[in-house]
């Protein structure tokens, strides 16, 4: 891909995206050669029935990353997605079992219990001044355990209920899958929360200078306790829109989604040392993670090659962001 | 060598950075042993003047010779080999490292391929000698010295690399007056050896002590050269700032009558060894300074009032109740109306990626919105009025604060406090190393919020400033108030005599103290 072919695809975006970050216009352009080397496998590639697909498993990834995205902004980073995935999937399943109070419940329930898991990262990163690296991956290990002891060790009987499947799987708006609609009213509200609010503002001063941050009054204990918090519930919502999607929980469900969620919102242009970054460069992320891993099992790809090229490309990724000029 | 041959001179030199001329044309001759001033408001091209010379930055045009032979350096290494070093404004040390680890970073001596540290612990204890620094232990941490002890650390890691030239840009800065004193005689000494000195400072009175020459420049170019005391101050500044400059600081206002209330009170306020029971109090209308040699506990004072200090003994008084500030954002609460112009303005003060906006109104959000929603209109129209007060010159209120120059990066820092429209207003050391023009309009600002009922405590190392801005100065030692000067007291002499700790009849040596 040569550098003036990059500029001419770029120069036919949209002007608001050419605008804004060069990192995302280069996502967009990658997400562009990606379906061009797609369509080359399978016709059906460029078809609108597998778009729209490929948009609903993004979905999911658009959810967590959503969460993820926050807490980067601020510095941090949130590696207890794993088992928060699989905590809001199983208790939400769980909950179900609990008659017809609990299948009204499940969803709040197990949105409930990711929140409770970002919670504890909060306090411990905000509070006792633990790094995020740590005390995310402890509460991780801690919810893997707690995961374990109620299900035995085997993948959860119980069953997700309706709802869920609906929320994953329906159609509110004939054509348009109810996961986007949900990643899109997710967004919209992130988008809002960053731009317009003083929370927004709250997390991109502790990303850039927390002491300056401190030091101009803002709480920002609490501000990256909610943010954690937020993750932490949004990762569980991504849990029980995938129970909902594969019809029940699963024992190691959120492990493919660590990776991607960080990859997603870094390849997105948003710094991973925080303070800078759109949600507009995550949304790129996120299709563009979601296409590479659709093209790889299109391609037939053994799993073992799969995971080294899915590696490698991110690695290079990243490697053709860090040529872009730094702001600061 | 023959007197009428420079060590180092510059020919044309021009640099741009995008559309802005930082250097036009710039003439410059350096003489060995000579000290030679370099005078300039900020962003009159001095810094630009300094990097060129240190490798930092490349030339656009223009030519350099070192004794007649033309010298280009392509990077600090090539200008270190040929015998420039500078002493740059921020401090370059490493926290974490030793002393004698950051005097000799750049080229450690080694046995077997491994650090030796015995000679390298010679060779830092012979730098700090050189700089008149021998009392800073080599094997302690950079990170527990204070500000003005590492920036003698910076100076003997200079010298340790050997310089012909050596290059201060706002070495003082940072210096309490025995420290500068200390520096005065061995920049001396060095012109003695034979060394060229190149001095960047924004004092006055340390030109005039120390430059043989000066040069002045404005809008990137050298306007004049003259020797040193040729001129008076009035001239210089003017030839700085093209513009004349009658009283440098405003009247003081008569002092509010003393049974008026005070707004703040500290009683018997003491925290670790730092802070030893400090009762004072500040009425509305007051400008209280507090003097005193650097690292005295000025600074953590300032902190403490505005609650970031734990295990803080003693009693606040605010309109007379007491009051508990666990942190800033109760500092800043409307009952209480306090606001804290922080020390360092790039990590304390500002968010320098951030845009102007975001700056400005970052610690007056809760102000600015409802139910957590910022509202932009009301925040734009404070913005602009901000703009106005304090006439801040930016391209846009967009572009990072970074792009600022460092005097409108202070007043965004300024501003931003003001939108709360605080009562009782901190400043720690605001006119650090900023303009004259900017320092000025601080001075201003400062008298006319106090005019308009506010409560300050004004924190500085530079004499000058106390005795032109304050109508009382508490000066600080050893974390304690050893003395309260009040109006006509507050002179150069009694601060400089009651900061060195020593009773006024012995302060005939202020001239020599303060030298």
């Amino acid at each position: 891909m040569s550098d003036t072919g990059m500029d001419r695809i770029a120069s036919k975006m949209p002007s608001f995206i050419r605008r804004s970050d060069p990192a995302v216009v280069t996502a967009f352009a990658c997400i562009i050669i990606l379906l061009l080397v797609g369509s080359i496998y399978s016709r059906s590639f460029l078809s609108p029935e597998y778009l729209l697909q490929q948009l609903k498993v993004a979905s999911f990834l658009g959810v967590i990353a959503t969460g993820m995205m926050l807490v980067i902004l601020l510095g941090q980073i949130d590696l207890s997605v794993p088992w928060s995935v699989a905590a809001g999937a199983m208790m939400a399943c769980a909950a179900a079992a609990y008659g017809p109070m609990g299948v009204f419940l499940a969803i709040p329930f197990g949105i409930f219990c990711g929140v409770m898991i970002g919670v504890v990262n909060g306090i411990g990163v905000a509070y006792l001044r633990i790094p995020s690296m740590i005390i995310t991956l402890a509460t991780n290990a801690v919810a893997q355990g707690l995961m374990v002891v109620y299900t035995g060790g085997f993948s959860p009987q119980d069953s997700a209920t309706g709802a869920m499947r609906y929320l994953a799987t329906g159609f509110a708006i004939p054509g348009v899958p109810n996961a986007v609609l949900i990643w899109a009213v997710i967004g919209a509200a992130m988008v809002f929360a960053l731009t317009r609010t003083t929370f927004g503002r709250a997390v991109y001063g502790i990303g850039n200078r927390e002491r300056a941050a401190y030091l101009s009054g803002i709480d920002t204990r609490r501000v990256v306790m909610i943010a954690f918090a937020v993750s932490g519930g949004l990762s569980a919502f991504g849990g029980v829109l995938l129970a909902g999607y594969a019809s029940k929980a699963a024992q190691s469900m959120g492990d493919a989604y660590l990776l991607p969620a960080i990859a997603a919102v870094v390849l997105g242009g948003t710094s991973i040392l925080g303070g800078r970054g759109s949600y507009l460069g995550t949304v790129a992320g996120v299709i563009l993670i979601t296409l590479l891993q659709s093209i790889l099992s299109v391609m037939q790809m053994p799993e073992a090659g799969r995971q080294i090229i899915y590696g490698v490309v991110i690695v290079a990724m990243l490697l053709l962001y860090g040529r872009a000029p730094a702001s600061r | 060598m023959d007197g009428a041959v420079p060590l180092f001179r510059m020919e044309g030199v021009s640099k741009r950075y995008g559309g802005v001329r930082a250097l036009e044309k710039a003439e410059l001759s350096v003489m060995p042993g000579r000290i030679h001033a370099i005078l300039g408001e900020n962003g009159a091209g001095k810094s630009t003047l300094i990097k060129i010379m240190a490798g930092v930055v490349a030339p656009d045009e223009g030519t350099m010779t070192m004794q007649g032979r033309a010298v280009t350096f392509s990077s600090p290494a090539a200008a270190n080999d040929a015998g420039i070093v500078c002493i740059f404004q921020e401090l370059s040390l490493i926290p974490e490292l030793s002393v004698a680890d950051n005097i000799i970073i750049s080229n450690p001596p080694t046995r077997f391929g491994m650090i030796d540290r015995r000679a390298q612990r010679r060779l830092a204890e012979a730098a700090l000698a050189r700089a008149g620094a021998s009392d800073i232990h080599p094997s302690a941490l950079v990170k527990d010295l204070p500000l003005s002890r590492r920036q003698m650390v910076e100076i003997a890691k200079a010298l340790a690399r050997k310089p012909r030239i050596l290059i201060l840009d706002e070495a003082t800065s940072a210096l309490t007056a025995a420290d500068v004193a200390k520096v005065f005689a061995v920049l001396k000494r060095l012109r003695e050896e034979g060394l060229a000195l190149l001095y960047i400072s924004h004092r006055m009175h340390e030109i005039a002590e120390l430059a043989d020459e000066c040069t002045v420049f404005r809008n990137g170019r050298n306007v004049a050269t003259y020797a040193a005391g040729t001129k008076t101050d009035n001239e210089v500044v003017e030839l700085m700032i093209g513009r004349e400059y009658s009283h440098i600081f405003p009247p003081k206002t008569p002092l509010p009558s003393s049974d008026r209330p005070a707004v703040l009170e500290c009683r018997n306020l003491g925290w670790t060894d730092r802070l030893n029971d400090i009762s004072f109090s500040v009425r509305a209308g007051e400008v209280v300074g507090l003097g005193g040699l650097d690292g005295q506990g000025q600074r953590e004072l300032l902190l403490a009032c505005f609650g970031v200090l734990r295990g803080l003994t003693g009693q606040m008084l605010v309109d007379g109740k007491p009051v508990a500030l666990g942190s800033p954002a109760d500092a800043k609460a409307d009952k209480v109306g306090m606001a804290l112009i922080p020390e360092d303005r790039k990590t304390e003060g500002l968010m320098l990626p951030m845009t102007v906006r975001e700056n400005l109104s970052f610690a007056a959000l809760d102000r600015l919105s409802r139910g957590g929603i910022v509202d932009r209109n009301a925040e734009q129209a404070m913005i602009d009025d901000m703009i106005k007060l304090l006439a801040i010159k930016t391209a846009g209120l967009d572009i990072p604060v970074g792009a600022l120059s460092g005097g409108n990066q202070q007043k965004v820092v300024i501003a931003k406090w003001l939108m709360r429209q605080p009562r009782i207003i901190l400043l720690n050391d605001p006119t650090r190393g900023i303009d004259v023009g900017t320092k000025q309009e601080i001075y201003q600002l400062l008298r006319k919020l106090a005019d308009a009922g506010a409560a300050i405590v004004f924190y500085s190392t530079d004499y000058d400033e106390l005795v032109g801005c304050c109508d009382r100065v508490l000066v600080l030692y050893d974390g304690a108030v050893k003395r309260e000067l009040v109006g006509p007291e507050i002179t150069e002499h009694a601060l400089i005599a009651s900061a060195l700790n020593i009773q006024d009849d012995n302060a005939g040596m202020k001239q020599g103290a303060h030298a």
